[in-house]
Formats: C-alpha cells, sequence, structure tokens
C-alpha cells in the first residue's frame, strides 16, 4: 500500500485511539479496477483499488469504531443508483447505516486527507462546531441541498 | 471543504460531496472549474476560495435559493453566485 506510508499508518492509530468517541460507518463505492489504463468512460476504476485500500486502512485504524462496506457498482448498480452516486470512487461517510452525506469522490490525497480524516473524527464525535447563528440559518433548509466542493492534491 | 462537511454534519438536508478536480476533468469543466476550492451549490450557484463560517452557510442558503439577511460586516458574502 503505497497511497499512505507506515508512518502515517501509526499516527492514524494513535489519533484514531484518543479521538474517536461513537461509531462511523465508511461505504466504499467502487468498480473492478484497472489500475492505471486508461479506459473509456464508465469502464475501469483508475483509483478504486487505492481507494479501497485507503478505505481499509481507515477501519484498520480503528477497526471497533468504524465499519467498511465495499459495494461494487457494476455488480449492484441499484444501491448505487439508490444513494445517489454517480461516479467511483467514492468513499461515504454516516452512522447507523443511513446513506453518508458527507462524500469523497474520487481518491482523497494530499489536501483532501486531513479533511477525509477531520470528517471521521467529527462524524465519531458529532461534532459540527457551527455556532448558534449559522444552526438557525441552516434550519431554514427544507429541501435536500448539495454542497459540492472542488478540490486538488496539492 | 471541511466547512461543507461541517454543515452537511448539522443538517439533515445537506450532502457535501467532496470531488477531486484532476480526476473528473469532465465533472470539473462542467461547473467551469479554474482554481480551488470551488463551490457548487444545487449544481447551480458558485463560489470560489475559502470562506469564513458566516458567508459560507449564506451562500449555501442563496444557491438552496433561501433570501439571506445580510448581517453586519464588510460588505457581506464575498460570493459570486448564479453561476
Amino acid at each position: 500500500m503505497t497511497v499512505i506510508p507506515e508512518h502515517v499508518r501509526a499516527q492514524l492509530k494513535a489519533r484514531f485511539e484518543l479521538r474517536l468517541t461513537g461509531p462511523v460507518d465508511l461505504t466504499l463505492y467502487t468498480r473492478p479496477g484497472s489500475s492505471r489504463l486508461i479506459l473509456p468512460a464508465g469502464l475501469g476504476c483508475a483509483t478504486c483499488e487505492d481507494a479501497r485500500q485507503m478505505a481499509e486502512l481507515l477501519r484498520d485504524a480503528a477497526p471497533e469504531k468504524v465499519t467498511l462496506d465495499v459495494v461494487d457498482t457494476s455488480r449492484d448498480q441499484g444501491r448505487a443508483e439508490a444513494d445517489q452516486v454517480n461516479d467511483v470512487p467514492t468513499m461515504a461517510l454516516g452512522v447507523d447505516g443511513e446513506s453518508g452525506r458527507i462524500r469523497f469522490q474520487g481518491l482523497p490525497t494530499g489536501t483532501e486527507f486531513p479533511a477525509l480524516i477531520d470528517a471521521i473524527e467529527r462524524v465519531s464525535r458529532t461534532e459540527h462546531s457551527l455556532n448558534a447563528v449559522s444552526l438557525a440559518e441552516l434550519a431554514k433548509l427544507k429541501e435536500p441541498t448539495e454542497v459540492m466542493v472542488f478540490a486538488t492534491p496539492t | 471543504m471541511s466547512l461543507a462537511n461541517r454543515i452537511a454534519l448539522a443538517s439533515p438536508q445537506v450532502r457535501a460531496v467532496c470531488v477531486e478536480a484532476n480526476e473528473f476533468p469532465r465533472l470539473s469543466a462542467e461547473f467551469g472549474v479554474r482554481g480551488v476550492p470551488h463551490t457548487v451549490v444545487n449544481r447551480g450557484g458558485a463560489f470560489v476560495g475559502a470562506l469564513p463560517e458566516r458567508d459560507f452557510v449564506a451562500a449555501v442558503l442563496e444557491g438552496a435559493g433561501i433570501p439571506v439577511d445580510e448581517g453586519p460586516g464588510p460588505g457581506g458574502p464575498s460570493t459570486e453566485l448564479g453561476g
């Protein structure tokens, strides 16, 4: 596994031990990998294997708190449609079996990796840290709202 | 992207999706991504750059079509919605 170096894995395990207080359900939507081959759209997935290994490492860093469900969208298209997942790899974070509302589409490396770790910890602790004014404003939302944030590894 | 995730954690109506822009060039092109972080609300209104919490929440509401009360502050949210 080259996505996360060994020393980072050790740091992650120690950090999760301190910071995770409740369960976190990870769901990885994937498709059989084609490694680095470039295939026509809809075929294969260049980063799915790395994403699967990353998800397994996250689970293995705190197996008593973090669960991992891997969904092969080529075999279970109905699940992907029901959960409104359009692209792979997508990693969703949630609790209590709900379809995760915090999602990372693509391999979350670089600046996205700390955001993923932060999200796992916040879900585990149910800790959004928003102020009361923001919460009052967000309570005005009565319809499903999607917030997409495009980011890059560097 | 942390704020988007925190908002999704706070509001059951919100789904936050962090997209690796280089890995999904067609999606990035569809939403005119030229710089990051580039945030798109309900596949419509967009803004570029990191915003403070108050402005980010206001931009999400505005993107969802909810009128926002302009609070005190220098010029209100620095967003470019409606793109």
